[in-house]
């Protein structure tokens, strides 16, 4: 059976996968941004409190993503709760990271005007500082969401959702018909939905950047 | 060379943390009954073949990312190759988006079982992010001192030997970093193409639903990781050139 | 600048037909400059920004090379040979000082004396040559980073290094552009030194025109594609620029800049009838009875300016010379600048002051007249002088612009002509 037979065969549950996989990482993502942005805002002011929180998303970046399946694995059981803990997880590091970076990179001066003309300390992160270090968080929210795609395929061996099963079941039945079309399928279908996903992130940049610090 | 850069909390924190981790999972391993299966992937022997594996892939495969990403990476930082840098970040942008696994299954199928493949998987891997850094260092170096550095007459392989590439040995640095960082989790994926290294107690545990076998392969993964992390942030701290510290 | 308690050490540079055009830009950035420099010269290039003085400093190195033209450094073609051996026989310093971050001051003034091959403890004793004659203590910054130096001490480190392997040539890209104005100052200050010591050939580029009269033996003022507009000696320029745009570039204020490159030792100086405190009251008497006088300046027993005398101060203070008389409040160094002693006449209720020597001794006297008298002789004789270089100039340009004629002429065009090809 050639690619495409066997795609047209397997529609269904290609597409289902396809759907489960782009589903998983978009709200896992949701869930990373919320989480590392509001980490970044907490402890961006604080010298050491920022690095300790850089310090330990890297410790955590630095395992294994196998590794930390595993080790998630006797907690949560198998499935969704493993999956989507550690795709949090790891999605931290570059949104927390480019946070504290891009809001300590604002202009002291700006802060000052705009406490001189009267904001308070959270308006001045929501209407002064967030956006002027948005496009250095979206960079680590795009470099989350590459490493969320490979991640969420690895998952599958511990029945994760996804288009990771189309590769571990190929992976499994080595050498029968099938086997190298299902490995194919899944891995090209990563690569698509990885791109579809920068390609709307770069979009998102274009639409919230603020023309006026657009690079 | 002084050693006078590190400081007794970066010399001793993080291997004392994963000594005592590594105790303790000794302690608890050796004082619970294992079954039969349990006694079989846990045998000592297994293990530290499993390990030493793994310890194999990473430095092996590092080896040759860096051997082929660092000349290739200064290559294409050189006016003449100019043209040929966007392919390269291209690629390295499609490998980044590329599973590792899909990635070494791929491979399996082409060059069949073995350590080799696994090992040709995980350069493909992580060439490509230490080329790109590579690439974006060189290119952040300051031109007045490309600049100075000509003008004071350096030939273009002064200005590589003597400038450029001491500028670039933070870089580097984090570019051997990087690569080792991605070798010990890619090398834990080996275990699918036949490549050995502790993924095999990892994919044991999972598929015998044995969690003492799962909890031994990835604490030991993670306190390998973790150990060559903390090597390479000493390498780091070391050999960065001194006028380039940002502290005192 | 030409004193000659020093040999010169500089060598001649010419630039004929420079030029260089970029692909894709039908106009050259640097159309044509001609341009002889002498030995120990100090030459500033000046002009707005985007004239193209960088790039034609930048093609003396060949940092950038020429589409056309020739260079020539104490005669020898230099256009077509290695250019990285060129750069170690010229000196470079530029902006940002271009010191390199991961070696010490010393390994950075060390380089091209290394590059040049001498030998360790040659180079040794150079670094700390080098650092004593910038100013800095070698002790503090042999060692140092150049992270830990002010933007002044990175520029005197660049200018170190730059001189380290004694090349007959310095280039200097806007050298002390950074830097703050005080810091500025003193630099040049150095730099006006250093040169009285060494007399280096120096091509100097600066957008600065003050900057360019304080240093310069002569400047070039450069238009778009660097063309030149006028290239004289400070003096000329000020007081006859060639056109608008030279004069728009020297600024308001010409002749009051003029005043500054004159010492009053340079200009009359009056005798003025002077007697010293020692000398007995009745000489007093008899001088302003004697000559036509109406003052006399009184010196101290070191004959420093003391008193002005007028006739009948003697009188009203019954002959005690303690309380007759005005106190000197203001005098000039024979070294001040003509601006100086503008100043202090302006202020005198006299309309005079006195001229003192090194010690502090009394030389002479200006007044108004004699002052003005002078600038106006300076600026005519400038003048002069100007209009003298400016023929000499379109000449020379003329007599290029024809020999070029002649090589890209004759039949059928210049297209043949391998050396014409360049032109359109």
């Amino acid at each position: 059976m050639n690619f495409w037979d066997y795609v047209s065969s397997r529609q269904d549950q290609l597409i289902s996968d396809t759907f489960q996989h782009a589903s998983a990482v978009f709200q896992c993502m949701v869930v990373a941004v919320v989480l590392g942005v509001g980490i970044g805002a907490l402890t961006y002011r604080s010298d050491r409190a920022g690095r300790i929180a850089t310090l330990a998303t890297g410790t955590i970046l630095t395992i294994p993503s196998y590794a930390l399946l595993g080790l998630l694995i006797p907690v949560l059981g198998l499935g969704v709760p493993p999956t989507v803990t550690a795709l949090v997880l790891y999605a931290l590091l570059p949104i927390v990271r480019n946070s504290v970076v891009g809001l300590r990179g604002v202009d002291p001066a700006l802060v000052d005007a705009a406490r001189g003309i009267g904001m308070t300390g959270l308006a001045r992160l929501v209407r002064v500082e967030l956006p002027i270090a948005w496009p250095t968080i979206l960079t680590g929210i795009r470099v989350s969401t590459q490493m969320s795609m490979g991640i969420l395929a690895i998952a599958a061996y511990a029945s994760g959702p996804g288009l990771g099963n189309e590769i571990f079941s190929g992976i499994a039945s080595l050498g029968s018909a099938n086997a190298l079309n299902e490995v194919v399928a899944g891995t090209v279908g990563i690569v698509l939905l990885a791109f579809i996903f920068d390609a709307a992130l770069v979009l998102l940049g274009r639409l919230t950047v603020s023309a006026g610090i657009r690079a | 060379m002084k050693w006078d850069r590190i400081t007794k909390g970066k010399l001793l924190v993080t291997p004392l943390v994963l000594l005592a981790l590594l105790l303790a999972l000794y302690l608890w391993i050796t004082n619970v009954s294992l079954d039969s299966i349990e006694k079989n992937s846990l045998n000592g022997g297994q293990v530290r073949l499993y390990l030493w594996q793994q310890i194999e892939l990473t430095a092996i495969s590092t080896f040759f990312v860096l051997v082929i990403a660092l000349p290739l990476g200064i290559l294409l930082s050189r006016g003449f190759a100019r043209p040929a840098a966007p392919v390269a970040i291209a690629l390295a942008n499609l490998g980044q988006a590329t599973p590792a696994i899909g990635l070494l299954a791929l491979l399996t199928f082409w060059l069949g079982i073995g350590q080799r493949t696994a090992l040709i998987g995980m350069v493909a891997y992580a060439v490509l992010p230490v080329l790109s850094n590579t690439m974006a260092g060189l290119r952040a170096i300051d031109p007045t001192l490309l600049d100075a550095a000509r003008g004071i007459g350096m030939s273009p392989v002064g200005v590589l030997g003597r400038v450029e590439l001491p500028l670039a040995v933070p870089l580097i640095l984090a570019g051997v970093r990087t690569a080792l960082i991605l070798n010990v989790g890619t090398g834990t994926l080996a275990a699918f193409a036949g490549g050995g290294g502790l993924g095999n107690l990892i994919t044991a545990g999972i598929t015998t639903q044995r969690t003492r076998v799962l909890i031994v392969g990835a604490v030991l993964t993670v306190c390998l990781a973790l150990l060559v992390d903390w090597l390479a942030s000493l390498a780091e701290l070391q050999l960065s050139p001194r006028g380039l510290e940002v502290h005192q | 600048m030409v004193t000659n308690d020093a040999p010169i050490t500089g060598a001649t540079i010419e630039l004929e037909n420079l030029t260089k055009r970029y692909p894709g830009n039908p106009n050259p950035s640097v159309d044509s400059v001609s341009m002889e420099i002498g030995a120990g010269e100090t030459v500033i290039l000046v002009g707005p920004s985007g004239c193209g003085k960088s790039t034609t400093l930048r093609m003396i190195n060949r940092l950038i090379e020429p589409s056309s033209g020739r260079i020539r450094i104490n005669g020898e073609d230099v256009t077509d040979i290695d250019p990285v051996k060129l750069r170690r026989r010229i000196g470079y310093a530029i902006q940002s000082s271009g010191l390199f971050p991961h070696l010490t001051v010393a390994e950075n003034i060390a380089q091209v004396p290394r590059m040049i091959g001498w030998g360790k403890q040659r180079i040794k004793d150079r670094v700390e040559e080098m650092l004593d004659l910038v100013g800095l203590d070698p002790r503090e910054f042999h060692d140092r980073y150049p992270r830990r130096l002010s933007g002044g001490q990175q520029q005197r480190v660049g200018v170190a290094r730059a001189l380290a392997a004694d090349p007959p040539v310095l280039l200097m890209d806007e050298p002390f552009g950074a830097v703050d104005p005080i810091t500025r100052d003193h630099l040049q200050d150095e730099l006006i030194r250093l040169q009285h010591e060494l007399h280096k050939t120096i091509v100097f580029v600066t957008h600065d025109f003050d900057e360019a009269i304080k240093l310069g033996d002569r400047i070039a003022v450069l238009r778009e594609q660097s063309h030149i507009a006028q290239f004289d000696t400070p003096e000329a320029i000020l007081t006859n620029p060639a056109d608008d745009f030279v004069s728009g570039f020297v600024g308001a204020g010409a002749a009051l800049k003029r005043l500054n490159l004159t010492r009053v030792r340079d200009v009359g100086i009056v005798d003025f009838p002077a007697v010293t405190v020692d000398e007995p009251l009745q000489d007093l008497f008899d001088r302003f009875r004697s000559g036509g006088s109406n003052e006399i300046l009184l010196l101290d027993r070191r004959s420093r300016p003391y008193k002005w005398l007028r006739r009948g101060d003697l009188m009203r203070a019954r002959g005690s010379l303690a309380r007759a008389g005005a106190l000197v409040s203001h005098t000039v160094s024979a070294d001040a600048t003509l601006r100086d002693a503008l100043e202090a006449v302006l202020t005198d209720n006299g309309g005079r002051v006195a001229i003192t020597g090194r010690r502090g001794e009394y030389v002479g006297v200006v007044d108004m007249e004699t002052l003005l008298n002078s600038v106006h002789e300076l600026l005519e004789a400038d003048r002069l002088t100007a209009l003298e270089h400016r023929e000499e100039l379109a000449e020379l340009q003329e007599s290029q612009q024809h020999q070029r004629s002649a090589l890209e002429g004759g039949p059928g065009g210049g297209a043949a002509d391998g050396a014409g090809g360049e032109h359109p």
